[in-house]
């Protein structure tokens, strides 16, 4: 089956220049929406977990309409019905993959803090802390122990989706390989290229979440039951 | 509604047709490969296994994107074979949603208790038996909304045929933007119409979970 393609990846090696900037701009976008879409999560989140009606509907509503519609649709929403704005294309993308992985945010953070026994709170208020302190000392820290790996797999999904950016003309990764292959032609070589690139970001944003403090305590508290 | 989506309507639901036609084609490949792929893992075939694991990682870290671009571009170049965008984009799909229901299949196997396996096998069952009767049944209810979440998923997913060239819903709907621009209403039809796809078989996915949940 493979006999006439000859690999050559001389002109790969020789666009690094390129491949390296698109990688640094798909960094780039992922993390400011990581930051985005973190404080989107907590806060519809929180919204979701909330003992208020009108907070948990207006949350319910925010994670279905942002969920059920592709994001390829967001970022066309925020670069061509919302032309007007002027936005830039690094902007547009931010916000609707910000908007988009929010939604998905949200999701585990309500399931997190609802994974917390109630009575864990109310010991907390018991004990004089503030709702507040509660939230923030009790609370959240076994949410983030139990939400951790769903979050991981959510940030290297976000690293994953950043790929469509290339659409409305963001020079990320994804943008520069078809860039590349336009004018090499070395079409197996770009693409097998820049998977293994997204492959070893992927893999690194995930290791890199189960390095958050709190976040690998299972292996903590079995070595706090074995001492 | 808008005159733009009015008069394009035939062209706007021959695209929505060919979402669905992708989709459900999607499903049910995507469904055998990750039965098949997820049953390899959770046996632990020697040389398979480690082949299928492969493939998973692999699938797992590349962007959807980039998998269409191989399945259009890349392995046709490589193979010398010629394909549609159609065709490629199905077979990126299948690919694609196969790798991460594979994975869902294996954890809702290994969800099984390991106790009810045993006591099959000491019933006399063989192990494609107990495979058969005791631990598939009960990991399709339990997996049944991971993988429904993963059909949602791929509905949205196929948005993304559209930049190679196949006309589904967002295709078409891009194209009659080109022609007539109007981005405001055609973008709207189109995110509404997502939405009732996805959310449709969402509340299916719920209703079937709810109907077959293993009680405990």
């Amino acid at each position: 089956m493979l006999t006439n393609y000859r690999f050559d990846w001389g002109p790969i090696w020789a666009a690094r220049d390129l491949i390296a900037s698109g990688l640094m701009m798909t960094i780039a976008v992922s993390l400011v929406a990581l930051a985005i879409s973190i404080v989107i999560g907590l806060i519809v989140g929180g919204g979701a977990a909330s003992g208020s009606r009108p907070a948990r509907v207006l949350a319910g509503l925010f994670v279905e309409t942002m969920r059920n519609i592709p994001l390829l649709i967001h970022m066309y929403v925020w670069y061509m019905a919302l032309a007007f704005l002027r936005l830039p294309a690094f902007t547009c993308a931010v916000l609707g993959l910000s908007l988009y992985s929010g939604a998905y945010v949200a999701e585990v953070v309500r399931t997190g803090i609802g994974a917390v026994r109630r009575d864990q709170f109310q010991a907390a208020l018991a004990t004089g802390l503030t709702r507040f302190q509660a939230m923030r000392l009790v609370v959240y820290p076994q949410a983030l122990r139990m939400i951790a790996p769903s979050l991981a797999s959510l940030f290297s999904q976000l690293i994953k989706d950043s790929s469509l950016a290339s659409v409305i003309a963001v020079s990320e990764l994804t943008y520069q390989a078809g860039a590349i292959d336009g004018q090499t032609f070395r079409t197996f070589e770009v693409y097998i290229t820049i998977s293994l690139l997204y492959l070893v970001l992927v893999t690194v944003a995930s290791q890199l979440v189960m390095l958050l403090p709190g976040a690998r305590s299972e292996a903590s508290s079995a070595r706090f039951v074995d001492a | 509604m808008p005159d733009v989506i009015i008069q394009n309507l035939p062209y706007l639901l021959r695209g929505l047709w060919t979402t669905i036609d992708l989709s459900l084609w999607t499903i049910l490949g995507g469904t055998i490969l990750g039965l098949v792929v997820g049953t390899i893992r959770f046996v632990r075939i020697p040389v398979l296994g480690t082949l299928c694991m492969l493939f998973i990682e692999f699938i797992r870290g590349t962007p959807l994107l980039v998998v269409l671009l191989i399945t259009y571009f890349a392995l046709p170049a490589l193979l010398g074979y010629h394909t549609t965008a159609y065709k490629a984009a199905l077979v990126g799909f299948v690919l694609f949603i196969g790798a991460y229901l594979a994975e869902d299949f294996r954890s809702g196997l290994r969800s099984v208790r390991p106790s009810l396996i045993q006591a099959g096998l000491a019933t006399g069952l063989n192990r494609w038996q107990v495979l058969r009767f005791i631990v598939v049944p009960q990991a399709i209810r339990s997996v049944t909304p991971a993988v429904f979440n993963q059909y949602v998923r791929l509905v949205k997913f196929t948005s993304v045929a559209s930049i190679i060239g196949v006309t589904e819903l967002t295709g078409a709907g891009l194209l009659v933007n080109a022609r007539q621009f109007h981005p405001v209403t055609i973008l709207a039809t189109i995110a509404v119409t997502y939405f009732v796809l996805c959310y449709a078989l969402s509340l299916i996915g719920r209703a079937l979970y709810a109907r077959f949940a293993v009680k405990t």
